[in-house]
């Protein structure tokens, strides 16, 4: 019969208890939704590392012989070992909405086993097998078949293979056209695999060699054991081979590998944010509901208490209301956000990332979150209940002695008879009811500060874009040349077009013990690439020395004066230099120098690009110095496909606030309606007009929606930092929020909770002054 | 008939501030099983306080209760919910039903506190009510309310049902048919009634009569040749 009993309640009270069921809903929702997404994923991620075998570490930075890899395969801890060819070519294919020549990274195998293909159509590649296996994600957009014959050109060299096969590689996950793009283009570039006795070219060099190792796995995250086994191993390769200056680099260093993995990373934070937002308001409409509930049900409890209901019982009776809440409304959220929401970002996800399978998972980690907020809002049920649950029946079934008021210091002030009535009356209701108003803010909070996040988030990828192109780098058009052109060619080039000449090049930075890869940038004259400092105030850098950029100096933990040494990935010679000025680059973290410091190092100055804001004709990419012409609006296209996601989450995350507000502050509104009827009628015995006191309301609900909002900016900085945290190493994005955005979030917030109050308030009108001031029993 | 419950030198003591004030102080009395006793007094004279002593509903400062020899004022929480659940049945003088239960579910309640109760629908039969089983409260007038508040307090078949002001809330004859039942209830069941009023009347119907003022007995008459409900005035 309790029960039965619960049920009715429910029924009876279902705007407040429905407000907690549905943030109990639509926090599991999110945290389910994006831990199932992440569950799913990693272990698609996980598993398809185990099968393919990827490698376990990398070397490269010399020429690798046939006795190299019999050496280091004597090694201990070496279980596998295989070099390759990796180079960059192009291929002759139609042109089409990618493009002509599309740029191919080019992998010349020797053997399998490890980093294996995993081949999606056509035969498996076998050593010595002839043909050529292209990657899927390529394929697919640019229409290939197995069969088709393909042209393709390694310096100066053409040759012509048949489609073996297409294949998704663990190393290409994610990968970028070269260092400065910001966002993949599949389609644009691809991967093509052949055996070695495919190869072109006269001079067989191995440049790179894959090791499989003992004790270091596929399976989840890298742990420090593993690094730490992947660094002594480095130094034994290095040591049996002799050569200190060759570069070996765990999967950490793979940008294919830590991009994936700091997404996985961000929506893992992501997941954690949201909900916690929900589950916190959800708590505090249990504690209002509950003890609103409890109050009016005291002789109730007392009458139980007097049939021989035990305490336990009755406590038991109230507890179950936010067990039964919370359970059905987490259940309901992990369903439908197990169902909905991964689905929806992993078909985002493919435009970005490349994995034979995406598919969602339950994790534990889900189960133990329902676990958690059932518990919890049971907790805080009891908590709510506790007290009138234990008095002794005589006392229950008297009625509750009037709360102990006493005047605050405000009322007591000189400045409290300066206030309107209003003012007065407001202020009062807000102290005598604590819990309330403090949820109405929290309310109010939730609302801005998704709203907050929601319009920071455009602002600030739109900012990055006007910041990469607009004020970073001031040139319409890039000439990316071909690798190996000679010099006097690009300044040619350069000379035709006005443009700035520009090298960009791998290296490795040092700092202590943190060894990080990034890009050195190097400037002949020209104005086209302008520098900010940390705060992004303009700043020109040295003539001399070298400047680093703020994300790679923050990973280094260096500041400016500091010294370093660097070194070009390949090349044995270290520098050690200090840190010159400190630059802010959204899209490339390394150093940059001008050629002049360059050529003292005893370097040659090899361009690799041209800046220039004179419109370059297409027909100059037929060239075969040019390896690509983009102009700007190219490259922000690059882009769409993350502003896109973002529009989506920006859309999410503004129908949360508003669905937040609107339940909040309507669950509240009734219950404080439901109290402060006698007040207001007996306002209205006294004369005061309905729509006086309508606007009485409103005052109250227009100062906590301000004190809401500019709490609400704090907690979207909160959430926008847990955003933009997690980017991936070569990424530098600030948060920047324009002031139309505060002020859409100001004047969102409060219309909406305006509007909610005004639709509420309405019922002021209708309260009979008879019916409300006649006796409580 | 033996005492079914005695009262030894009780006193209920409140503490306001630094100020001690007494609801009953030197209470000696006794009832015996199978009576109508009806406990007369002014407001404030410690009737209820007395009532909820009796019910195990409150413990005594002092003293002792002793229910069939066992003394409740010694009890714990347990023991005495436990007391509650199988011996006493309470009517309020407001009914106090759960408002969302209907009537027939009221009645049932009591299965969840006591194994062997009566069955419900038999229960609202003897209140006459059999046919409002399924209103709510709040569909039905006071004398209806409180007569399903009878047939609830007597489903657990209790040794001692205690009344608070039984027709307090009701009109002359819907509170007459009240009485007339809680009789029915103690001559025909056999039960001990024990009622709170402050209206002297009623002492015409009872077999023991006490009266309190003050927080002190002041009186307790045995009434040889009780009268039936219908003499009561209001």
């Amino acid at each position: 019969m309790l029960l039965l009993k619960l049920f009715r309640d429910l029924s009876q009270n279902r705007i407040q208890f429905l407000s907690i069921f549905l943030m109990s809903f639509l926090g599991i929702y999110v945290f389910v939704g994006m831990d199932s997404e992440v569950t799913g994923l990693e272990a698609c991620e996980e598993s398809y590392y185990e099968e393919t075998n990827l490698a376990d570490l990398w070397a490269t930075g010399r020429e690798f012989s046939k006795e190299d890899v019999n050496a280091v395969k004597h090694i201990n801890s070496v279980a596998d070992a295989q070099r390759r060819i990796m180079t960059e070519g192009k291929a002759e294919l139609d042109s089409d909405e990618y493009g002509d020549e599309p740029t191919m990274q080019m992998i010349f195998l020797e053997d399998e086993g490890i980093s294996n293909l995993k081949i999606s159509e056509g035969i498996p590649y076998r050593p010595g097998s002839s043909g050529v296996w292209i990657d899927e994600a390529f394929a697919s957009r640019r229409r290939l078949r197995i069969g088709d014959q393909v042209t393709f050109k390694l310096e100066n060299t053409k040759f012509t293979e048949k489609i073996s096969g297409f294949f998704y590689h663990p190393e290409y996950v994610y990968y970028v056209e070269n260092l400065a793009a910001m966002m993949p283009a599949y389609g644009r570039y691809g991967v093509a695999v052949f055996d070695i006795s495919e190869y072109p070219l006269e001079d067989i060099e191995f440049n790179s060699m894959v090791l499989d190792a003992h004790g270091i796995d596929n399976k989840g995250v890298m742990t420090d054991e593993e690094k730490a086994a992947g660094r002594a191993l480095a130094s034994k390769i290095k040591n049996v081979l002799d050569d200190e200056e060759m570069v070996v680099f765990d999967k950490t260093e793979l940008m294919s590998y830590s991009t994936f993995r700091s997404e996985m990373e961000q929506h893992h934070s992501m997941s954690f944010a949201f909900p916690i937002v929900f589950v916190l308001i959800s708590l505090l409409g249990i504690v209002t509901t509950m003890s609103r509930l409890l109050a009016r049900q005291r002789v109730q409890i007392g009458t139980m208490k007097a049939l021989g209901f035990s305490t336990g019982r009755i406590i038991l009776h109230y507890v179950s209301y936010g067990f039964f809440l919370s359970l059905t409304g987490s259940i309901a959220g992990a369903l439908v956000g197990y169902h909905t929401l991964p689905a929806y970002i992993i078909s985002m996800f493919t435009e970005t990332y490349i994995l034979p399978v995406m598919k969602t998972g339950f994790s534990s980690l889900a189960f133990l979150m329902i676990v958690m907020e059932v518990a919890v809002s049971s907790f805080i049920a009891w908590y709510a209940s506790r007290r009138e649950c234990a008095l002794i029946p005589a006392e229950a079934l008297r009625p509750a002695s009037p709360k102990n008021v006493k005047a605050t210091a405000l009322e007591k002030s000189a400045l409290w008879d300066k206030l309107s009535f209003s003012a007065r009356w407001n202020l009062r209701d807000i102290m005598r009811n604590k819990v309330r108003s403090l949820m109405g803010t929290a309310g109010v909070i939730g609302c801005a500060m998704l709203m907050f996040s929601a319009f920071g988030c455009l602002d600030s990828l739109n900012f990055i874009t006007g910041w990469m192109y607009g004020e970073i780098n001031t040139a319409k058009t890039k000439i990316t040349m071909e690798e190996g052109t000679p010099y006097g060619t690009t300044m040619d080039w350069a000379k035709k077009y006005s443009g700035q000449m520009i090298e960009n090049e791998a290296i490795t930075l040092k700092a202590g013990d943190i060894v990080k890869t990034g890009t050195l940038t190097v400037l002949d004259t020209g104005n086209f690439m302008h520098f900010e400092d940390a705060d992004r105030h303009s700043i020109s850098l040295d003539k001399k020395g070298v400047a680093m950029s703020y994300k790679m100096a923050e990973m280094l933990n260096v500041k400016e004066g500091d010294f370093f040494t660097w070194n070009l990935q390949g090349d044995k010679k270290k520098y050690k230099m200090r840190v010159g000025k400190i630059y802010r680059n959204p899209s490339s973290q390394g150093l940059t120098m001008y050629r002049k410091t360059y050529e003292d190092l005893d370097f040659r100055f090899q361009p690799t690009e041209i800046l220039t804001n004179v419109t370059v004709p297409d027909s100059a990419k037929d060239r075969d110095e040019i390896a690509d012409v983009q102009n700007t609006d190219e490259m922000m296209d690059s882009m769409d496909a993350m502003m896109e996601m973002m529009y989506t989450m920006a859309a999410i995350l503004i129908t949360a606030a508003i669905v937040l507000a609107v339940v909040v502050l309507y669950n509240l509104g009734v219950l404080s309606l439901i109290e402060k009827r006698r007040e207001m009628a007996t306002l209205k015995v006294l004369g005061l007009k309905t729509n006086t006191i309508r606007a009485i309301l409103q005052e109250q609900n227009v100062w906590l929606t301000i004190f809401g909002v500019g709490s609400g900016y704090i907690a979207g900085f909160g959430i926008l930092g847990v955003m933009f945290g997690d980017m991936p190493e070569a990424m530098d994005y600030c948060i920047v929020v324009e002031p139309k955005s505060y002020l859409l979030t100001f004047l969102g917030t409060l219309v909406l909770s305006m509007l909610v109050n005004q639709v509420l308030s309405r019922e002021v009108k209708n309260i009979d002054m008879v019916e409300a001031l006649k006796g409580i029993e | 008939m033996g005492a079914l419950i005695e009262l030894k030198n009780i006193e209920k003591k409140y503490t306001a501030g630094d100020h001690d004030f007494y609801a009953l102080r030197g209470v000696d009395l006794e009832i015996d099983s199978g009576q109508m006793v009806v406990i007369l007094g002014p407001s404030g004279a410690g009737k209820s306080t007395l009532l909820n002593l009796l019910g195990g509903m409150d413990s005594p400062s002092s003293g002792s209760i002793l229910f069939e020899g066992e003394d409740i004022a010694r009890y714990n929480d347990d023991e005495l919910t436990r007391f509650r659940a199988e011996s006493v049945g309470v009517v309020f003088q407001f009914y106090n039903l759960i408002p969302t239960l209907t009537a027939y579910e009221n009645v049932a309640l009591m299965r969840d506190v006591k194994d062997d109760c009566d069955d419900p629908m038999h229960c609202l039969e003897l209140v006459g009510l059999k046919d409002h089983a399924h209103q709510f409260p709040s569909q039905m007038s006071g004398g209806e309310q409180q007569r399903v508040s009878i047939a609830r307090a007597i489903a657990k078949k209790p040794k001692l049902l205690l009344c608070d002001e039984p027709t307090g809330a009701l009109d002359t004859d819907t509170g007459r048919e009240v009485l007339r039942l809680l009789l029915d209830v103690c001559r025909n069941e056999g039960r001990t009634v024990v009622m709170v009023t402050h209206n002297a009347s009623f002492a015409q119907i009872a077999d023991t009569v006490i009266r309190v003022k003050n927080g002190r007995v002041v009186s307790t008459e045995i009434n040889e040749n009780p009268a039936d409900a219908d003499v009561i005035n209001y």
